[in-house]
């Protein structure tokens, strides 16, 4: 099957619209992200109004750029979840839009899954452990009997969020993550923080709390910086080894917004090494939340005849990544 | 398996890489002419030093309690021979038998169910006994003849919090689910009856609750 699929992010602070050939050319990634005032986080709604001035321009320059013609699309999908409820309608009126006026199907897609697929096609991994971090998840996941299977995740926080609220309680605003990075990679001076793995599953909430002390105590910002990213990152690349070693799989990738900080990826590659695997990282262009990755795992959903009529084409807040059903892997 | 030659236990040891873990080299050698498996605690690189050094010591000496107390509690675990603090090493017996990680393709499902009841059993005489194991996986139990083994402590901790044994039966549902999906339904009814059996239904009941309520935690669950 060949042609080519539109697709809209919209989950949380970016409004992208991408198109993908069906032998997985990107050929246009046009976005524009919502940045809260200083020291605060995503405020939905402001976040979707933002989507929404910029939605016309966005689609226009993802479709110019992409040089297809609107007749030549297959198909339109959207991010029909999880995410932030008013943002996500914003990209789904637009994919309704679209798919109603061209006449073609409509496909959702799953935001996590599409992080996964995305890598994938960008690093050709094959069948890799997945480390899946950003501000909406920290979960490590490996493919089995037709699903992404979760081997562990975080139980309170994602570390987007604790890269975010450590930042936001020192004044910055969301996303806080390069900010934090630069200010580490300023410092070697270690504070001991709560190092918290339980079983294959990590909590971040105690480290949070303990980073705003030391900071309001008049520890400087990047000695405290320094000492969450050493935490938090090897805490994860902890499990992320355990699910390496008990799965025996060869390959491990990094996606999501936090896998953009280098330390992280550092750490990441040298633990893989022990075990010979090899680590897959995305270019950080794509990393972060994107229209391609919507636009190429649409295009393998509707491979898979996988669509939704518009009328049932719902957003889903809540829609965890162990209950969608993968069948163009199996 | 490759033939290595490894520093530990205050002196030199060679012999065959059994399992290279997340968190310790596994070993198999000879100790006072025993047949030995060294568990070598080796500094993680990525980890920072300070980190390192104390995750390491504090989990070898625990370990070595533990799987003390689980003999205590009526669970088979192996027969500590040496614990090496300085290097974060233990030397102990090594447990001639499969994995149930790998066994579990091959059973039929009635050896299946009574694998998996008493291995629930086993994980409620822990909890009976005020510990929890940390890492009750597959790769962690070890059939030899009649018996279930259960090996590695290094995670475990001694508690009576119901979190705490709520989180246990957590990753027992996360690895059946993830790494052995088709037998998974099951096997965890088999292994929850056995669970029952040991821990008496009230306690169960709250424990599978609490593991609900983990659950529910995990980002995106879907709330009923």
């Amino acid at each position: 099957m060949r042609g080519y699929i539109l697709g809209v992010e919209s989950t949380a602070h970016t409004f992208s619209v991408s198109v993908v050939s069906s032998d997985g050319r990107i050929l246009s990634n046009a976005k524009s992200v919502y940045k809260p005032p200083e020291g605060s986080g995503i405020h939905p709604f402001e976040a979707s109004q933002s989507h929404l001035a910029a939605a016309p321009g966005v689609l226009a320059e993802a479709v110019d750029r992409s040089g297809v013609p609107l007749g030549d699309l297959s198909a339109i999908s959207y991010a029909m979840g999880p995410g932030l409820g008013p943002c996500l309608r914003v990209g789904a009126v637009v994919a309704r839009t679209l798919a109603a006026s061209l006449g073609v199907p409509l496909v959702p897609v799953n935001h996590a899954v599409g992080h996964i697929e995305l890598g994938c096609l960008l690093t050709g991994a094959k069948d890799p452990v997945v480390l899946l971090v950003s501000g909406g998840h920290t979960m490590i996941l490996a493919y089995s009997g037709g699903r992404w299977r979760v081997l562990g995740e975080s139980l309170d926080l994602t570390l987007g969020q604790l890269l975010d609220q450590f930042g936001r309680h020192h004044g910055l605003a969301s996303p806080c993550g390069r900010a934090i990075e630069e200010a580490a990679s300023t410092s070697t001076s270690y504070l001991r923080l709560p190092y918290a793995v339980k079983g294959n599953d990590v909590s971040f909430s105690g480290l949070l709390t303990a980073s705003k002390l030391l900071l309001d105590g008049g520890r400087s910002f990047s000695e405290v910086s320094y000492s969450v990213q050493e935490t938090a990152f090897a805490m994860v690349a902890e499990v992320t080894e355990r699910a390496l070693a008990f799965t025996g799989k060869k390959e491990v990738m990094v996606v999501g917004g936090v896998a953009a900080n280098r330390r992280l990826s550092g750490m990441m590659s040298e633990m893989a090494e022990r075990h010979g695997a090899s680590v897959a990282m995305p270019p950080i262009e794509y990393s972060g939340d994107c229209g391609a990755q919507i636009a190429w795992t649409g295009w393998l959903a509707y491979k898979s005849d996988i669509k939704v009529p518009i009328e049932d084409s719902q957003v889903l807040q809540s829609w965890r990544l162990d209950r969608v059903d993968i069948p163009w892997r199996s | 398996m490759t033939a290595s030659t490894y520093h530990g236990a205050a002196e030199t040891i060679h012999g065959l890489l059994l399992y290279k873990g997340a968190e310790a080299d596994v070993v198999r050698g000879e100790w006072q002419g025993l047949d030995a498996v060294y568990k070598i605690r080796k500094p993680l690189k990525y980890r920072l030093p300070v980190i390192d050094e104390a995750i390491r010591r504090q989990r070898t000496v625990r370990e070595a309690e533990m799987i003390r107390s689980a003999k205590d509690a009526g669970v088979p675990s192996p027969f500590l021979y040496c614990v090496d603090v300085p290097t974060s090493t233990l030397v102990m017996e090594f447990v001639r038998g499969e994995r149930v990680k790998d066994l579990v393709e091959r059973l039929s499902q009635e050896k299946m169910a009574d694998t998996f009841f008493e291995f629930g059993q086993g994980a409620a005489r822990l909890h009976a006994a005020g510990m929890m194991h940390g890492d009750l996986t597959t790769a962690n139990l070890v059939r030899r003849d009649g018996t279930l083994v259960f090996i590695d402590f290094g995670l475990s901790i001694r508690t009576t919090r119901l979190e705490d044994h709520a989180v246990d039966l957590r990753l027992i549902k996360e690895t059946l689910f993830g790494a052995h999906a088709e037998a998974a339904e099951p096997a965890l009814e088999a292994l929850l009856r056995g669970y029952t059996s040991v821990a008496g239904p009230g306690r169960s009941r709250a424990v599978q609750k609490q593991l609900h309520s983990i659950e529910r935690r995990g980002r995106y669950a879907r709330i009923i």
